[in-house]
């Protein structure tokens, strides 16, 4: 691990236990059966840089960045943030990192957006002055200024995708992870996320954005590196520009041709006893 | 900072949602003047010498609305937790609270202010209007054990709030402790009647929960006046149960929490 390393994987390895029915509960009590989330996730993303995580849904996208952010334990492997173990350091590390929640319901309804990141701000510790000036900051920020003092419950679908990254930049975190943000947003709103995220995050501001998304064109444009992942294992990742020369015409051919050779074999290995 | 300004904080919160659904207030006081009422009438019923109601100072209606009141209120503790867990796990809050650097001890005490303050409120609402509308009468009151019975009681309230909130991190519903507290609590802790008038078996149940002793012990220092001496029994076993409880409550906790971050269920529902 270098300095310049914001994320660090070695082997990162998830299973989680299969949902089983009453039937089975009943005949095979203590039969433990497992479904392959992660399989040896190797990736090194740099300080600074727009780092994009590609996959189809169910690929690993959503458990690989829950567990970078602390809310899910690994079964195995290694895993460094900004230098400190994910094993050893869990709160250490939710004050370097922040995560972006597409899911509207992650705020209170009936509380005014102002309200929200109040009281936001105080579960990471700022006093009531700091919570003030930082909130305005990153009203002003995301451009949601003038409508801090609505309920939440009054905002629209963008209008609340973007208040999900105001709260994620509430802490100054290093590294800001966001799961698929223009997800079920206008091309228009899907655009100043965006932006936002590349421009004021990565290049004003200096900070590393960890960028769960299935929207390849998305990735052309604003990707410093990608990885592609498919059924829990990294297939391929690298900076874009020599990814898209590997992909001869576009990302897209290089996304299907990394997704369907593995699909195979990977669903023969996928449940295990 | 200060785990101070994030309680206040949760407390704010609570309160700004409570305030923004504006009948639901005007309810709630309504709901404790019926229940009042009934309880004052029934207590009419209930009249005469009563040999177990004796021991309690022979009025139903002051018996009957110190268990009421208090049983309402250590609910919260036992009820309120799991709620707390199973509102973020529905609402969708449960992960945007768990990626901040505040501990889950600190979120869960912060989330239980408001309900418990609610609840201390609603409790002397009831006392009250049952001492201003119905004339209601304590005696001099023990302030001193009356507080340290209340103090051990939400003690070991929390401990078993604190064993539901694991079961629901885990299996999301159907929780035993509080159908088994709760329960068993209203029916042979003394709520509602002196648990002297069960039969023999029953007394014994009763004696394992811990509400029998902090609602006689309430009795005796609000109606009888009884000096902390005589409260002395009821604080034994409060303190017992206490003492296993808590740290019991504690590991458990953790271990529930380890295994929903293993699962990856800590934001299912």
């Amino acid at each position: 691990m270098t300095n310049n390393d914001a994320i660090l994987t070695h082997n990162l390895r998830k299973f989680y236990p299969r949902v089983r029915g009453y039937r089975d509960l009943i005949f095979h009590p203590w039969r433990k059966e497992f479904i392959t989330a992660l399989q040896e996730i190797n990736i090194r993303v740099q300080r600074g840089t727009c780092f994009f995580l590609v996959g189809p849904n169910g690929a690993g996208k959503t458990t690989l960045v829950k567990i970078l952010t602390t809310l899910v334990r690994p079964d195995g492997g290694k895993a460094f943030i900004l230098g400190y173990d994910l094993f050893q350091h869990e709160k250490r590390i939710r004050k370097l990192v922040s995560l972006a929640i597409a899911e509207e319901r992650s705020f209170y309804w009936r509380l005014t957006a102002k309200q929200n990141l109040e009281f936001f701000a105080a579960l990471y510790g700022y006093s009531r002055r700091e919570a003030r000036r930082r909130i305005s900051e990153v009203l002003e920020l995301v451009g949601l200024a003038s409508v801090a003092e609505m309920r939440f419950n009054t905002f629209s679908a963008g209008m609340k995708q973007l208040l999900g990254l105001a709260r994620a930049m509430l802490s100054d975190a290093e590294i800001i992870f966001v799961d698929e943000p223009t997800k079920s947003l206008d091309p228009q709103s899907a655009n100043k996320i965006r932006q936002f995220l590349r421009h004021e995050l990565v290049k004003r501001q200096g900070k590393t954005v960890f960028w769960a998304s299935h929207n390849l064109d998305e990735v052309e444009t604003y990707a410093d590196e990608v990885a592609i992942i498919n059924q829990g294992k990294i297939m391929v990742q690298g900076p874009i520009e020599k990814l898209l020369a590997e992909g001869r015409r576009s990302l897209f051919h290089l996304y299907v041709q990394y997704v369907d050779r593995d699909e195979e074999e990977f669903s023969r290995s996928r449940i295990g006893e | 900072m200060s785990n101070l300004r994030i309680f206040w904080l949760f407390f704010k919160r609570d309160l700004w949602e409570a305030l923004s659904y504006k009948l639901n207030f005007l309810f709630s006081v309504g709901s404790i003047i019926f229940s009042s009422t009934t309880f004052y009438f029934l207590s009419r019923l209930i009249s005469g010498e009563n040999q177990a109601l004796a021991k309690y100072g022979g009025n139903y209606f002051s018996f009957v609305i110190i268990g009421v009141a208090f049983s309402g209120l250590l609910n919260i503790f036992q009820e309120g937790l799991p709620g707390i867990i199973r509102n973020a796990q529905l609402m969708g809050t449960m992960e945007a609270l768990l990626i901040t650097p505040t501990n889950i001890g600190t979120i869960l005490m912060g989330s239980s202010l408001y309900p418990l303050l609610y609840s201390i409120v609603q409790s002397l609402f009831q006392i009250g209007v049952a001492i201003v509308i119905f004339g209601m009468k304590l005696g001099q009151v023990n302030w001193l054990g009356g507080f340290n019975l209340l103090a051990l009681t939400m003690i070991i309230y929390l401990s078993i709030g604190i064993l539901s909130a694991s079961f629901i991190l885990v299996y999301k519903l159907g929780n035993p402790f509080s159908w088994a507290f709760g329960s068993l609590s209203a029916l042979f802790g003394g709520v509602f009647f002196p648990v002297e008038i069960l039969p023999g078996w029953l007394k014994w149940l009763s004696n394992l929960l811990p509400i029998t002793y902090s609602l006689r012990g309430l009795r005796k220092a609000l109606l009888l006046s009884l000096p902390l001496s005589s409260l002395w029994p009821e604080l034994k076993a409060l303190i017992i149960f206490a003492l296993f409880l808590l740290p019991v409550s504690i590991v458990v906790f953790r271990a529930a929490l380890r295994k929903a971050k293993k699962d990856g269920t800590l934001i299912h529902y």
